[in-house]
């Protein structure tokens, strides 16, 4: 059994509540990059599913540690894939979500994309939207969109793996050239009940500390975010998410001396 | 079209003035005014239904132009709505705020949607 260590800390579960992604850049040994240069586009099952894919990218320590961190114990690996490969120019995929993303606390699912090669901007890298992994859409109906403020091209090194919230908005960018663009797209998912068994300094559950805003959130929608996140912080470490606003600082006039 | 329909006024005022306007000059405009402009469409998405808001995402449509990729860009166009109406926009469509449904804590498309048009 493989014994997977945990590799994110509370802050750093914190930003994945508030940006909805983990982008770890340059991970997978280039050897093994190497070994994706042939790869048909479409479904890659047999090659995901491999011993030699699932040590080298999927039980990867650094790439298994965040899903350890943010799907719990004995999580599922996943067992297939798609081969994402463009090469020659397009405009660019629309703006969409994948299946039925949207609102909801819970982390069950981490969309991954694994790039074998380094992606300029030229070669239409993956955009992703910080941030926009709870906002419920019709995929459809984001289509329209163009450029957005916040918005994030994944001009990476070989070998980096982003892994996502299912549900956050992204696109292949625009692409210019006739370079070989692959991503190789799988998931992982939750099986174990929430709760704070990442990497801790201390027993106590803080509270969740907020992140700034991203640049195309509106400011009731900055309210909103912030509830969202914090209910999100509250289910990962496995405390009810019913919570009512108040003002930590204020206190009842009741308790007040006349 | 604007451009050229002004050129033919300025040539045939000096035409005029010379009595040498004709009726060829006159089916001239006539095929002018006729000939097909094209619609250019404009999304802004604004922070507010305030046209004066700054703006979150942005999109042109422009079929004068090849469909050719363009990389993505993080200047705004213009920093407001208003700002891309004094440059010769018109709002073809407003935010309804009757769509805006405030409840919950779930956010969901982005910002406040004017569509523009400019006839080329």
């Amino acid at each position: 059994m493989a014994q997977i260590k945990p590799t994110l800390d509370d802050d750093g579960v914190m930003d994945f509540v508030a940006s909805g992604y983990v982008l770890l850049e340059g991970v997978i040994d280039e050897s093994f990059n190497r070994r994706c240069d042939k790869l048909d586009r479409g479904a890659v099952n047999a090659f995901v599913g491999s011993d030699d894919f699932t040590h080298a990218v999927l039980l990867h320590p650094q790439v298994a540690g965040v899903a350890r961190s943010l799907l719990g114990e004995d999580f599922l690996v996943p067992a297939g894939g798609h081969h994402h490969l463009f090469e020659a120019p397009h405009l660019g995929q629309t703006w969409h979500s994948d299946g039925l993303s949207g609102s909801g606390f819970d982390v069950t699912e981490l969309q991954c994309y694994y790039y074998p090669h380094a992606v300029e901007i030229e070669d239409g890298p993956t955009m992703i939207l910080p941030g926009s992994h709870c906002r419920a859409v019709d995929r459809e109906a984001i289509a329209h969109y163009g450029d957005i403020l916040g918005q994030l091209s994944l001009t990476v090194a070989a070998g980096t793996v982003a892994m996502t919230r299912y549900g956050i908005w992204h696109k292949a960018g625009p692409k210019t050239n006739d370079r070989r663009r692959a991503m190789i797209k799988f998931s992982y998912h939750r099986q174990a009940e929430p709760r704070r068994d990442w990497r801790i300094d201390t027993v106590e559950i803080p509270e969740y500390v907020d992140r700034p805003r991203f640049a195309y959130v509106t400011e009731v929608e900055s309210y909103r975010d912030r509830v969202r996140r914090m209910c999100t912080w509250n289910w990962l470490c496995g405390q009810d998410t019913e919570m009512a606003l108040r003002w930590e600082t204020s206190r009842p006039v009741s308790e007040l001396g006349g | 079209m604007k451009a050229a329909i002004g050129e033919w006024l300025a040539t045939s005022r000096q035409k005029l003035q010379a009595d040498t306007l004709t009726i060829d000059d006159l089916d001239r405009l006539a095929d002018l005014v006729e000939e097909h402009s094209c619609q250019m469409i404009l999304y802004l998405y604004s922070k507010s239904t305030n046209m004066r808001s700054p703006l979150a995402s942005w999109m042109l449509y422009d079929a004068t132009q090849p469909q050719e990729p363009q990389l993505p860009s993080q200047e705004v166009p213009y920093a407001s709505v208003l700002a891309a109406v004094a440059d010769g926009w018109r709002i073809v469509q407003f935010p309804n705020a009757k769509l805006f449904a405030y409840q919950g804590v779930d956010n969901d498309y982005l910002g406040f949607e004017f569509i523009l048009e400019k006839m080329v």
